[in-house]
């Protein structure tokens, strides 16, 4: 009788709690896979590089609309943000939404770097990141179910199919897997 | 539906206690700010900056980068020379060629010959290990000679580096 009822109690909550959380499961798989993969890509934005060449004087103590002209001929129609000197002949100009131009004024050569943010990838990496406590909080609570997902799913399935049939053999090899990555690489 | 409400109850218990704590951290904030910091210009915090090791200062200059991997550093700019903050939660990128007011804490690293043996003997091991490739390895000695000869040039028995400690920050300028 008691088991009973933990199996049905069991199917209720994983249910719900499943349903409720499956847009999180979402966010946290997407950029789990997009920032396990740092070393190969920008995961939240494109980066388009490209070189130019400018016959704009562009040295130290320039007025700001010989910068604005670079911008409409180089900068991709982004609005000016910021610039400054990194070195005497090295000019950085800051461009909206994260994209730069940088160059050399005194051979005119440049280079621009156009940054996008990557549809829903930006999204999902930005709460990954713990934005603010609220989120950090949400997301403890998230982890705090998938633990009692892990568990109620031993009293969901009944027969041989279930925990202690060829469910549990399922249940040993998941949990075999990363003790022997553990043991080989740790 | 009993789990939904239950549920419900629960994340606005958490919701209220993290609203607590933030309006805390912000009257604390407040209260800082309202005691004078020395303001230190970037082309005059290397040298500077010893003056007030482990005290609050206040930098202005551009947010050249933010830390593509951890969040937490950043590097603030003006003609010419630059300052390094690191902090404990993450900076947000869009403060990239922003123009900013920080407040933070000077720390000094400071590399001496132990620290060079130190460096080295972990440059080794790593490289051992097949941590670092050859490449990274012969960077990494060359950093270090680079550190010995600036002591020997300088004629010093160690050398400071400056860095800050993020404490709050202020957007200033076009944006």
């Amino acid at each position: 009788m008691k088991m009973k009822w933990l199996r049905r109690w069991s199917r209720i909550l994983h249910r719900d709690i499943g349903y409720f959380f499956i847009g999180t499961s979402l966010i946290y798989g997407i950029s789990g896979i997009a920032l396990n993969h740092l070393q190969d890509w920008n995961p939240s934005y494109s980066v388009d590089l490209n070189s130019f060449t400018t016959s704009l004087n562009l040295k130290k103590g320039t007025n700001k609309d010989v910068i604005e002209k670079l911008i409409a001929k180089e900068g991709y129609g982004l609005a000016y943000k910021s610039h400054y000197y990194p070195e005497n002949d090295l000019i950085k100009v800051f461009l909206k939404g994260g994209s730069t131009l940088l160059v050399n004024t005194t051979t005119g050569e440049g280079r621009s770097e156009f940054l996008k943010r990557r549809a829903v990838f930006y999204e999902v990496n930005y709460l990954h990141y713990n934005p603010n406590d609220w989120w950090m909080w949400f997301s403890d609570i998230f982890a705090g179910a998938l633990i009692f997902l892990s568990i109620t799913s031993f009293f969901i399935v009944k027969g041989w199919k279930g925990a202690w049939g060829r469910g549990g053999i399922y249940i040993v090899l998941g949990f075999i897997i990363p003790i022997v990555f553990l043991f080989i690489f740790s | 539906m009993k789990n939904i409400i239950l549920l419900s109850i629960i994340t606005v218990f958490f919701l209220s206690c993290s609203q607590n704590q933030s309006g805390e951290a912000e009257e604390v904030a407040i209260e800082q700010a309202a005691v004078s910091i020395p303001v230190l210009t970037i082309s005059s915090f290397d040298a500077e900056a010893g003056k007030y090791l482990d005290s609050e200062i206040e930098v202005s200059g551009i947010v050249d980068h933010v830390c593509k991997h951890s969040g937490k550093k950043l590097k603030l700019v003006t003609d010419g020379a630059s300052v390094h903050v690191e902090s404990e939660t993450r900076f947000d990128d869009e403060l990239v060629g922003n123009e900013i007011k920080l407040t933070g804490i000077v720390r000094e690293l400071r590399i001496d010959e132990s620290y060079c043996l130190q460096m080295e003997d972990d440059n080794t091991k790593k490289h051992k290990e097949g941590e670092t490739n050859d490449e990274d390895f012969t960077h990494k000695q060359e950093l270090i000679q680079s550190y010995r000869d600036s002591m020997v040039v300088a004629e010093v028995d160690h050398l400071s580096f400056y860095t800050l400690d993020f404490v709050a920050l202020e957007k200033k300028g076009v944006e």
